[in-house]
């Protein structure tokens, strides 16, 4: 399988100078079977680019399939998909997935996104077919010769991590998460956050302990772990409630997990392509002084990876 | 009055190097008296900007004041409100003016891109400073401290946006994004809106042959921008709203062709400037 980068960024896309390198797009993941169609996680600015691409082949002419996972719906991994030409074009096939929400169908989650007054095409105005699946967190599906699954992760209003093994080879895309040790992000706005390192309630930790070692189990041994890496310690510190994780967090997961590469992920708004550099430097020298066996990487628009017999 | 850019391209911020010298960030403009108020029209991504330069003033300290003027709510308008850092600093107050209904109509429509479902904040009432969310009447001046405001609205697709015409001391301002006209052209009250501006904002999303395969995406050629310009007798025409997909080197076309079309059709006189981000211009 290729894996492909087309926005690796978090919170809100940044243009400019300090990000040519890895980008200003917000997340967009593309996971290509060996000749099959398009698996795509998230819909963040980095859709548009993806969609440009699809349609100089069979989506182009109305004759292309793609299925998109969401993780969550926060902007950042939605924001493209209006934007997604391959959705303007008759014949074309699209299975949209994410977490079912208790009071909301995700169907019309997507629909507020683009109803007047916020853009200008509705959802039922496009052309394509588009079909809206519903998951819930455990669930275990194929799609066409993919198997995929998922488990939930530590993020406000709850995010989802997918799995998805093919052609001898698996990725784990995980983001957006905080790290499973000082807060309890569901459904609630959190105003003033604990200080991290405090001692939380028995049964927030016991929660937070499950969804860890589900993460973990999801994780086992996968080739490449794709990993919300937003934050640095320091800034952990002032905003553990935002439900991001710093590569330190990313590094003991990949560990316990025992995974082959981890790629730091969901890149914070203001990092420039040298602090990201600096960032993905310190890791690197963190998981050698470690004796980690895998191979730290960072994503960047663009970064395409081939995995599995594709290879 | 001094007017500065914060993004100048419409519909999705357009990050990469072939955006680095128009910029990629979606519609903001400030404007600042000659008194020291601040007014700031549309919020898209380039607010974020904006607001980490408010920063170093009284915004950081919670003792910051401004107009927001919003044209209308398509996201590339509103997406920046939620990385405006001032607005998480108890103290500052925020008078946001934009079209709706009414005004409670309005802030719904600034609630419904905040709720959980999209956004960590869940509600304009957990940012940390005040709104006075209120709905204009178009064609009914206001005051913004020393600044006079009046907005009218344009047809842009299948809904409207709001012009703005802000005057301070005889000079006046005219920001007029996402205008998509019909063939006649502005209206008589646009028209009058726009009328002797020193400088003109407008809407220049597209070529006019881009243009005439999207009408009804509702937006301007750089044509029709001239042609509002050279009928209201504007000082100083600025393009703005550039498609995301244009690369600096089509922006440069884009004004250049621009000038070409005001000279050839009495506009000589007008000058031109293609909006970028961080420019800034004295009226
Ligand atoms: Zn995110
Ligand atoms: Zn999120
Ligand atoms: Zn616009």
């Amino acid at each position: 399988m290729k894996v492909k980068f087309w926005g690796v960024r978090g919170s809100i896309p940044v243009p400019g100078k300090s990000t040519n390198r890895y980008g200003g797009n917000t997340s967009c993941v593309e996971i290509r079977p060996r000749g099959g169609w398009p698996i795509v996680i998230d819909a963040g600015t980095g859709i548009r680019r993806l969609g440009k691409y699809l349609m100089d082949g069979k989506f182009g002419e109305g004759h292309g399939t793609a299925h998109i996972l969401i993780s969550h719906t926060h902007w950042d991994h939605i924001q493209g998909m209006p934007f997604f030409s391959p959705l303007y074009r008759r014949g074309n096939k699209m299975h949209v997935f994410a977490r079912q929400q208790a009071d909301t169908h995700l169907q019309a989650v997507f629909a507020s996104q683009t109803e007047d007054p916020y853009f200008p095409v509705p959802l039922t105005a496009l052309e394509a077919d588009v079909q809206f699946h519903e998951l819930v967190e455990g669930a275990r599906f194929m799609i066409d010769k993919t198997a995929v699954q998922c488990t939930r992760l530590n993020h406000p209003w709850v995010a989802m991590a997918y799995r998805l093994d093919c052609d001898g080879a698996s990725v784990v895309y995980c983001s957006d998460t905080a790290p499973f040790t000082d807060i309890l992000l569901e459904h609630e706005f959190i105003a003033k956050p604990p200080l991290p390192g405090e001692l939380i309630p028995a049964s927030m930790a016991d929660k937070l302990a499950a969804m860890r070692a589900g993460l973990v189990a999801m994780c086992q041994g996968v080739d490449l772990l794709i990993y919300d890496t937003q934050f640095t310690v320091d800034e952990y510190r002032q905003r553990p409630h935002w439900g991001h994780s710093t590569p330190d967090d990313a590094l003991i997961i990949a560990r316990e997990a025992g995974v082959k590469h981890l790629c730091l992920y969901h890149h914070a708004p203001m990092r420039t392509d040298e602090a990201q550099d600096a960032i993905l430097m310190a890791t690197r020298w963190t998981a050698k002084q470690a004796g980690d066996p895998f191979d730290v990487i960072a994503a960047y628009e663009g970064l395409e990876l081939t995995l599995g017999d594709d290879a | 009055m001094k007017v500065q850019f914060w993004g100048v391209r419409g519909s999705i911020p357009a990050p990469g190097p072939e955006t680095n010298r128009y910029g990629g960030n979606t519609s903001c403009v400030s404007v600042r008296s000659a008194s020291g108020e601040l007014i700031i029209i549309d919020m898209g991504t380039g607010l974020m900007h904006l607001g980490n330069a408010l920063l170093g003033t009284e915004f950081g300290k919670g003792g910051g004041k401004a107009t927001i003027l919003l044209s209308h709510a398509h996201w590339d308008h509103i997406q920046g409100l939620g990385f405006f850092a001032p607005v998480f600093i108890p103290g500052n107050h925020f008078v946001l003016r934009g079209h709706g209904k009414s005004s409670s109509m309005l802030e719904g429509i600034l609630e419904g891109q905040m709720n959980p479902n999209f956004s960590p904040l869940y509600t304009l009432k957990n940012l940390g400073a005040s709104f006075d969310v209120r709905a204009v009447v178009p064609g009914e001046p206001f005051d913004a401290g020393a600044l006079r405001v009046t907005a009218r609205p344009n047809p842009h697709g299948s809904t409207t946006a709001l012009a703005f015409r802000i005057e301070e001391q005889g000079r006046a301002f005219v920001y007029a994004s996402d205008a998509g006209y019909p063939d006649a052209g502005p209206t008589a009250e646009v028209l009058g809106l726009y009328r002797g501006a020193h400088v003109m904002v407008h809407d220049s999303t597209y070529t006019p042959a881009h243009q005439a395969t999207r009408r009804n995406r509702g937006f301007s050629s750089y044509e029709q921008a001239a042609d509002a310009a050279i009928a209201a007798g504007v000082g100083r025409l600025v393009t703005f709203h550039y498609d995301q997909d244009y690369s600096d080197e089509d922006v440069d076309a884009l004004r250049d062709a621009c000038r070409a079309y005001l000279d050839a059709h009495g506009g000589a006189k007008i000058e031109l400037v293609a909006a970028a981000e961080g420019m800034e211009l004295e009226i």
